[in-house]
């Protein structure tokens, strides 16, 4: 088994193992995993901190604090996206997880942003860079 | 009752005060306050279980960031991702609500997981928050005992064990009143505590309860170390488990290796026998430990430990080395350990441990603990210091184990009591003092057993020095007070040294008393 140590770091998966810490621009990670709105943002990040979330929409949305129609949305578009995965749905209950399977390219810009985002001067260029969902141009966005 | 039919925690020491773990499908609460370790013990009975006995586990946690856990449990060396990604262990993030719904579901998704890993253990962590989900899916009021019940009654028919854990103390009402429920309903509880002692801070554990087994009572102490997770030192007093034989008392006599002193002592003393050396500062007593190590070393081919809370083994071996005693030697074979714990803080559950698992592995015969009185300043309580002691004796005599304590006499001329802060002379099998005697203007160092049990010993008070080898007698006719030898005093240890009016006179080498 290896040191829980070395694996920690990079956490979730081994193709981040061999990731060179190279710092590629904000716009081209955020095209390269696909997401455009910041509650996009929220929600994915939310999955991928709490691994498997055995839990409902009105949860998320209570947790991270974005109306429940916006999170259902968004939980919709990022599943299209290949970017989480859902089971199948139990009263109202399901399983999120981050997809795993995702190429290794955009597994990369992941990790990229993930890593800016565990500063508080990078969240603030995230959402900076990222459409406010209540904003004309996000609005037009989550209703696509 | 049959080990077969027991889980291992995995945790270190915790499984033998269980007397080999917890009956498989026990409900096992966990409980305490703040910062006492519930996490870390379910998090590692989830762990162990996964790593070390192959049976896979669920952790669902309420509050709790899974990935802040798998952080955290890194600092242990427990690589819990690794584990997710062997489908050996599912972190699942949820909320009482979904939590209540999916056990009584027929078809749960937390269950489908479960089965899916083939899991055996899960831990739940802080049962207490399920408090606040009273009403169900078809707002049906219950109450929290129902609740946890209908909990128990799922887990129990998936054939999974189940840890908890629970908040007790700062939490608010609700959960507080709730802890007598779960008290009752779970098999096994664990109550873990964090108090101070002084300034410093001391966790432990207690088994209260455990349904279908026995185990071991009291209060034992608890380390959370990095790197290692979990370790359960048993209480020092604790009785001797019941399987232990006490072996008969040997009729082999140990000799010490100083030829005078075996003289004195009757021939040595019996294999297993306890004494105790007392005498101030300076007299001589390591310089006896360190003789008394080193000679069953190369003479008797005996294992010695010497442990000191007062002197690292650097400056013992630099010692013994100024008075010829090679000790380091020894030291360098293995066949004389030196155990130094610093005194601050000293955790005596923990050092016990220590002592005993050294002894095991090296198979000691021979032990001095140099000295009593620095226990006494480092442990603080007169009742776990004294434990401490009946416990080292105890676990002496079943090892047939040959142990010397050393105890520094606060007395300097003479001495009214042995041992002043509580009477452990009476439980040793041999007692040996050593005094300083002031004859006209110099210090004279002395040598009495006043005690050997099944010896025929002598009475009489020798002088002795300390040269090149360590620890001699003078001779009997050598004069080392100008113009008398000792004999010709008495009232030696009751700081009061008389002179006999005639000289003693020395005749074909036999003393000749003289009169007063």
């Amino acid at each position: 088994m290896t040191s829980a140590r070395e694996q920690l770091q990079p956490r979730a998966n081994v193709i981040i193992e061999a990731e060179k810490p190279t710092e590629l621009p904000l716009q081209k990670c955020l095209d390269g995993v696909g997401i455009s709105l910041l509650s996009e943002w929220d929600v994915l990040i939310f999955v991928y901190r709490h691994g498997a979330s055995l839990t409902t929409v009105d949860q998320i949305a209570r947790l991270i604090g974005y109306p429940s129609g916006i999170v259902s949305d968004t939980l919709d578009r990022l599943e299209r996206e290949e970017l989480i995965e859902r089971s199948r749905p139990s009263r109202g209950v399901r399983f999120y997880r981050i997809l795993t399977s995702m190429d290794s390219r955009r597994w990369l810009y992941l990790r990229q942003l993930i890593r800016l985002s565990e500063s508080r001067a990078g969240r603030l260029q995230l959402a900076e860079r990222l459409k406010a969902p209540f904003s004309d141009s996000g609005r037009k966005k989550q209703a696509s | 009752m049959a080990t077969d039919g027991l889980i291992k925690t995995g945790i270190k020491g915790l499984d033998s005060i269980l007397l080999g773990g917890i009956p498989r499908t026990n409900v096992i609460l966990v409980q305490g306050v703040t910062g006492s370790g519930k996490t870390v013990m379910g998090s590692e009975f989830i762990y162990r279980g996964a790593a070390l006995y192959n049976e896979p586990g669920l952790i669902v946690v309420f509050e709790t960031s899974p990935e802040k856990l798998i952080r955290d449990a890194a600092g242990f060396g427990w690589n819990l991702d690794e584990l997710q990604q062997q489908k050996k262990l599912q972190i699942i993030f949820t909320s009482p609500e979904v939590l209540d719904q999916e056990l009584r579901s027929p078809d749960s998704l937390l269950l489908e997981t479960a089965k899916e890993i083939g899991a055996q253990r899960i831990f739940v962590d802080g049962i207490g928050l399920l408090n606040t989900n009273l009403v169900d899916s078809n707002s049906v009021h219950r109450t929290y005992r129902e609740l946890l019940q209908q909990l128990i009654e799922s887990l129990h028919r998936e054939n999974l064990t189940a840890m908890f854990s629970l908040e007790l103390g700062n939490a608010h009402d609700s959960i507080a009143a709730a802890a007598g429920s779960i008290d009752f309903l779970a098999d096994t509880i664990i109550q873990l505590c964090r108090e101070r002692h002084g300034r410093r801070m001391q966790r432990s554990l207690e088994i209260l309860k455990s349904r279908g087994q026995d185990y071991e009572g009291g209060e034992h102490t608890l380390h959370v170390t990095g790197g290692l997770g979990l370790e359960v030192f048993r209480r020092v007093q604790a009785p001797l488990p019941a399987k232990s034989i006490q072996p008969t008392s040997s009729t082999m006599r140990s000799v010490i290796g100083v030829e005078a002193i075996d003289t004195l002592i009757g021939g040595g003393i019996f294999d297993g026998s306890t004494t105790m050396v007392v005498g101030v500062s300076g007299v001589g007593k390591t310089v006896l430990a360190t003789q008394i190590l080193r000679e069953g070393s190369l003479k008797q081919k005996t294992r010695g430990l010497l442990i000191s809370l007062d002197e690292h083994p650097a400056q013992i071996i630099r010692n013994a080395q100024t008075l010829g005693l090679k000790l380091e030697e020894q030291v360098a074979d293995g066949t004389i350990q030196i155990l130094f714990e610093s005194p601050q803080e000293l955790d005596i559950d923990a050092h016990y441990a220590r002592i005993v698992q050294i002894i095991e592995e090296r198979d000691i015969q021979r032990m001095v603990i140099d000295g009593m009185t620095s226990y006494s300043t480092a442990i603080g309580e007169v009742g776990v210091y004294r434990d401490f002691f009946h416990a080292m004796v105890a676990y002496s005599k079943q090892r047939l184990m040959t142990t010397f304590f050393n105890y520094e006499n606060p007395e300097f001329l003479g001495i009214s009591s042995y041992m002043p802060d509580f009477p452990l002379s009476s439980i040793v099998d041999n007692l040996i003092l050593l005094s300083l005697v002031e004859i006209n203007n110099s210090l004279h160092r002395c040598i009495s057993v006043v005690k050997s049990r099944g010896s025929k010993h002598s009475f009489d008070t020798r002088e002795f020095v300390i040269g090149q080898g360590g620890i001699s007698l003078v001779p009997l006719q050598q004069n080392q007070v100008p113009g008398l030898p000792l004999q010709s005093y008495s009232s030696l240890l009751s700081r009061a040294p008389t002179r006999f009016s005639l000289p003693t006179r020395i005749e074909n080498g036999a003393t000749v008393e003289g009169k007063k």
